[in-house]
């Protein structure tokens, strides 16, 4: 009786192959394992899809937010206004959902607009040699001695109320970015650009020291080549990480303004309008204050748990 | 470190004109004034009140005048109660140095404590706990924590009153203590933030700190556990502290806008909203280089105070 002989493993078949992951994988999947980091990235995901259907209409929003409803004036919350009215019957989900869209859209766009300022500034900076880099730091220094909101304020009063169109009271208009809302982008942006421009400075320079930049122009690279395939690819994390927690407090920054009256004029609403308008009816109707607090705070400890997972995912040093 | 400090006071006086010089600038550039109302003024009338405050001058004029009063400690008038902008800076300054020492304190102290108290717990009930209030404090900006404190004190619980009414705070700097509680809720409000900061930085230090073998030597010594804390760690711990009570003060100037607004506290920082809503520019301009000053002072003494505690800093 013939033993059959054993038979030689066949490593062509792919049992023992992993999976490959690049670095965004990797980050990706230390993201995922983080488990607070994942809800809040969830929830803040959740809020946004909810905001912008709201602004779409049905199904999530029955009420326009502009409308009033004289027959139910600060009503509780109930089957028909699910967080209640306000002073003039408005809707608070409607209102809430308002001034949700309008913080996050106001805190993505400002920090987009910080990107672009950013990292040309802080490359302009880090390559230009020592012109650039010292009106840079001259800037960097003087925003180190002018409290952020008060420099805000002040841009704002500058923009505030011209002609202009598209960001001005003026024609045309963007549809969905109104003058406000883009005067608002702009004066927190020409604040908030001195830390991303530092940061990518910073990066910068650290990197240009790196054997692999030295590698890359041995082999010939151009000088626009090793920028763009080699040392910006490096600062990215630090960038992701950076407008994390740039968006909270951009939003931080406008719910401020709008707290004490220098932010959106009515009929626009943020929340921090919602929270200023809502602190007048503490007495009479607290509930109105209520939910835009809470979702600011909701927002706030989100970014902050999504910013802290993705700075521990994207930072090479942490990793094991 | 003499030399350092006037060196260092000196720099001053160019960020004094560097602000005061861009603020200008953006003023200037503002559109309408503080003369714009909803009944227009007639145009003599309009040209009068120019006349009188200077405005009808060229530009380059009113600049070189505004240097030159900012020179001799002239803040110039308010365009809308005729004042002396200094004159009402000095009168709000007695207000909001009182809540602003409250808040410091309140701040520092708490915070130290409980940064402390989470860090020789680590991981214990005191950890999380203290974690848990770092967290919310950076959830809870002065803007949300403010109407929250009003509602559930003085609405729901009516222990204090909803504004600062009264003037309360001004009867302070004359001895009259009766209406302290009002200063409970603008001191939470405004400092909670700043507290949350240093617990965590004080929690982070420590632990960094209490790893050090010279901690361990102090216990192999047999001193005492107080000694050990208090002499050993806490003074090590203490360095990281001072590098964030910069950002702190910048941090209070600005909420001071935000709470004494909620609050209905007469101090700067309600009279710079004032001002701003109301386009009276020279007292938006007093503001603004009064804050620079004040916190290009207190940045300087945060760095001096770090070659006070740390003797290897040398100035």
């Amino acid at each position: 009786m013939a033993q059959a002989a054993a038979e030689p493993y066949d490593f062509t078949k792919q049992t023992m192959h992993t999976k490959e992951r690049g670095l965004w994988g990797q980050a990706f999947q230390r993201l995922a394992r983080n488990r607070l980091a994942l809800a809040s990235g969830i929830v803040l995901v959740v809020i946004a899809v909810l905001a912008v259907l709201s602004e779409l209409g049905t199904p999530v929003q029955h009420h326009d937010p502009a409308v009033p409803d004289f027959q139910s004036i600060k009503s509780g919350p109930s089957s028909t206004y699910w967080l209640g009215t306000d002073g003039l019957g408005r809707d608070l989900w409607a209102r809430l959902m308002q001034g949700t869209l309008f913080s996050l859209k106001l805190g993505v766009f400002t920090q987009l607009f910080v990107l672009v300022i950013g990292i040309s500034v802080g490359m302009g900076a880090a390559l230009g040699g020592k012109r650039g880099d010292g009106v840079l730091m001259w800037f960097t220094d003087l925003a180190y001695a002018f409290p952020d909101l008060l420099a805000i304020i002040l841009m704002r009063q500058v923009l505030f109320g011209r002609g202009w169109p598209i960001v001005g009271d003026g024609n045309p208009q963007i549809p969905g970015f109104g003058g406000v809302f883009l005067v608002t982008v702009i004066a927190i942006g020409l604040v908030a650009w001195v830390t991303v421009a530092r940061l990518v400075r910073g990066q910068m320079l650290q990197i240009k020291q790196q054997d692999y930049v030295l590698a890359a122009q041995a082999t010939g690279a151009s000088p626009w080549r090793v920028v763009r395939y080699h040392m910006l690819p490096n600062t990215l994390s630090a960038i992701i990480v950076a407008t994390t927690f740039g968006i909270p407090l951009a939003i931080f920054a406008e719910a401020a303004l709008s707290f004490i009256g220098l932010g959106v004029p009515p009929p626009d609403a943020s929340l921090g309008s919602l929270i200023g308008s809502g602190q007048g009816n503490i007495q009479t109707n607290s509930i109105e204050l209520i939910w835009p607090a809470a979702m600011v705070a909701i927002l706030m400890l989100c970014f902050t748990f999504l910013g802290d997972g993705l700075r521990d995912a994207l930072d090479p040093r942490t990793r094991k | 470190m003499f030399a350092y400090t006037i060196r260092r006071v000196l720099a001053i006086i160019p960020l004094v004109v560097a602000v005061a010089t861009i603020t200008f600038l953006l003023m200037n550039a503002v559109e309408g004034g503080p003369f714009d109302s909803d009944r227009p003024l007639s145009e003599a009338t309009r040209k009068n009140l120019e006349k009188k405050y200077g405005l009808d001058d060229p530009f380059a004029v009113r600049y070189v005048k505004y240097i030159w009063n900012l020179a001799h400690g002239d803040l110039g008038v308010s365009l809308t109660n005729d004042r002396e902008v200094r004159t009402i800076i000095t009168e709000r300054m007695q207000v909001s140095i009182q809540l602003g020492l409250a808040t410091f304190l309140f701040a520092t102290t708490v915070g130290l404590t409980l940064g402390s108290l989470a860090a020789l717990n680590q991981n214990g009930a005191g950890d999380y706990a203290g974690v848990f209030v770092a967290t919310a404090g950076a959830a809870l900006p002065s803007f949300v924590l403010a109407p929250i404190l009003q509602i559930i004190f003085s609405v729901k619980l009516g222990w204090f009153t909803v504004l600062a009414s009264d003037y309360g705070f001004t009867q302070w700097f004359r001895g009259d203590f009766s209406n302290w509680q009002q200063i409970i809720l603008p001191t939470l409000s405004l400092g909670f933030l700043s507290m949350a900061f240093v617990a965590r930085i004080t929690r982070a230090a420590m632990l960094e700190v209490l790893r050090q073998d010279y901690i361990r030597t102090a216990w192999a010594k047999g001193m005492r556990q107080r000694q050990v804390l208090l002499r050993h760690a806490a003074k090590n711990a203490l360095i990281p502290v001072l590098t964030i009570l910069g950002p702190i003060f910048a941090g209070l100037v600005v909420g001071s806008f935000i709470v004494e607004t909620a609050f209905g506290i007469p101090g700067v920082g309600q009279l710079f909203v004032r001002s701003v809503l109301i386009r009276d520019y020279e007292v938006i301009m007093g503001v603004t280089v009064f804050f620079t000053v004040v916190i290009a002072v207190m940045n300087l003494v945060v760095d001096l105070l770090y070659a006070v505690v740390d003797p290897r800093i040398r100035l």
